[in-house]
């Protein structure tokens, strides 16, 4: 069976996934809804210190929600690795004449399927709350840039721990590590706003640049991040680099895995 | 069955050690509602430094001494749901049920396991206010505001984990139970926890102002900001103690609609 076969197959069981398992995706659904509400309503005065890109609040935090979800939607994938290996099916799926590069392609597919969704629905409410495209339809491209971006590198990175722990010893794992990597950045505030330590960190944190390319298009026009090169391409650097680094990572364990 | 009290006091006092005991054995457990509201307070004196300048805000010397009442009442809710996660773990294993058919007061059953919880959510409190004190975070109130931060600290868990064990009792269910822990979360977030409620607008500002933890939280950051006042211990642990009053009230009859049943 030729891989682009194989990874249609298995993006279609991810995707069914959604209908069979609604339990499974509307808690990752609501979870960056959830973020961007009460960010947006909690640290509603944040926009007004000195310095601050945008005068909505709803503007910054409704990116930060929905990377958020992105991560969470990737290392969701480590999850279902780990139940395929629990209940034996992954091993089903190694005997077939599958190739190894599928068996992450194929589910990352559903993944980003699923990622596209969750994004558009988490734009929608936010548009409604208030939130504004200063930067038109190439704001709203990079946010989806990003947000697949950050799925992706949150997959292969949940699926490595998957195919390394193999029980979901390797969840708490997945969890924790993207928690820590998203919030010590500039999820809060931009680096401009924040003091001490936490400058420090966000500084050589990819997550900020990530974060930055997502929020382009919501920025004050008058802001220098506003639709610019500067503000993109280090979310592009970021997203490949760690794209292809996690990915590597996911297939190195799979066939250590397969051996 | 009528009782002694002396016996009703030994069971209690037995349940309780046993719940007690069980938090502390499993640092996994409550290993995160100590490590993630200091991590969220490390994090906020860094992001939010700037916005105690902005109007609204009380005159504090950092973020950090603004923030000490969330973190204690952040810690404080999050710990507050593995008593009622016990409690329905208890009736999952059949242990409920072993109780039950002892000789063993019933409301001991639901005191005890909560006992444990609420003497953590004290202990929290302490290693909260422990924690940020070399960050120069002090209670201006002195003795009497640590001690009444500890007593809320111990009162709210009690309440929450009252307010749990109507979901264990009524589900029997761990996972119902951890369920629920996100309402906590979001309660948490639409109040004056993490900025002031003068800092908000809309429908976020109504309701923090209908949030009793809004009140809770103000009254330990009055404590810790301006030193004693009425009113603030008022807010500090009547409030705590108020819902104590109305989740137990509700949890004891979910525990006679469960006796009922069987």
């Amino acid at each position: 069976m030729s891989t682009s076969r194989s990874v249609g197959i298995l993006a279609t069981r991810s995707i069914r996934n959604i209908r069979r398992l609604p339990s499974a995706f509307f808690p990752a659904l609501a979870m960056p809804i959830f973020n961007m509400v009460v960010f947006a309503g909690t640290f509603f005065a944040v926009t007004k210190i000195p310095g601050f890109p945008t005068d909505r609040s709803i503007n910054w935090y409704m990116p930060l929600g929905i990377m958020m979800g992105s991560a969470f939607a990737g290392v969701g994938l480590g999850f279902t690795a780990i139940r395929d290996i629990e209940t034996g099916f992954y091993d089903r799926l190694r005997m077939t004449p599958t190739s190894r590069l599928s068996l992450v392609l194929g589910p990352l597919t559903g993944t980003l399927v699923r990622v596209v969704m969750m994004t558009t629905i988490v734009i929608v409410i936010g548009i409604a709350l208030g939130a504004r495209f200063t930067g038109g339809v190439l704001g709203i491209l990079c946010l989806y840039a990003a947000a697949l971006g950050l799925s992706t590198i949150g997959a292969g990175w949940g699926l490595g721990l998957a195919f390394i722990f193999k029980d979901m010893r390797g969840a708490a794992i997945m969890q924790l590590s993207i928690f820590l990597v998203m919030f010590l950045s500039s999820a809060q505030v931009p680096l401009n706003v924040m003091d001490g330590w936490l400058h420090t960190v966000a500084r050589i944190n990819p997550a900020t640049n990530i974060l930055r390319l997502a929020r382009v298009g919501l920025v004050n026009e008058s802001n220098a991040d506003h639709l610019s090169f500067n503000a993109v391409w280090g979310g592009i650097v970021a997203i490949v680099v760690m794209g292809g680094l996690s990915l590597g990572f996911a297939l190195r364990q799979l066939r250590k895995l397969s051996n | 069955m009528r009782r002694k009290p002396a016996d009703v006091v030994r069971q209690l006092v037995a349940l309780s050690r046993r719940s007690t005991l069980a938090i502390f054995r499993q640092p996994a457990l409550v290993g995160p509602s100590l490590i993630f509201p200091l991590f969220f307070a490390a994090l906020g004196s860094s992001s939010f430094s700037r916005a105690i300048s902005l109007p609204g805000f009380p005159k504090v010397d950092s973020y950090l001494q603004f923030t000490l009442a969330g973190t204690v009442t952040q810690g404080v809710l999050f710990g507050s749901v593995t008593g009622a996660a016990a409690l329905a773990t208890d009736i999952q294993d059949g242990f409920f049920d072993r109780l039950l058919a002892a000789p063993t007061s019933r409301t001991s059953i639901l005191f005890g396991r909560l006992a444990g919880s609420s003497l953590f959510g004290g202990m929290q409190a302490l290693i909260f206010l422990l924690a940020l004190l070399p960050f120069g975070v002090t209670v201006q109130a002195g003795l009497l505001g640590y001690v009444s931060i500890v007593v809320a600290g111990f009162v709210t868990a009690f309440a929450v984990g009252a307010l749990m064990s109507v979901v264990a009792l009524k589900t029997g269910s761990a996972e119902a139970v951890q369920g629920t822990f996100p309402v906590l979360f979001i309660l948490l977030f639409l109040s004056s926890a993490f900025f002031p409620r003068e800092t908000m607008s809309g429908a976020y500002r109504r309701i923090a102002d209908f949030n009793p933890i809004s009140y809770m939280v103000e009254g330990q950051r009055s404590l810790s900001i301006d030193g004693v006042s009425l009113i603030a211990m008022t807010q500090t642990l009547v409030i705590p103690v108020g819902i104590a009053v109305l989740t137990t009230m509700l949890a004891l009859r979910q525990l006679s609609v469960r006796l009922a049943a069987r």
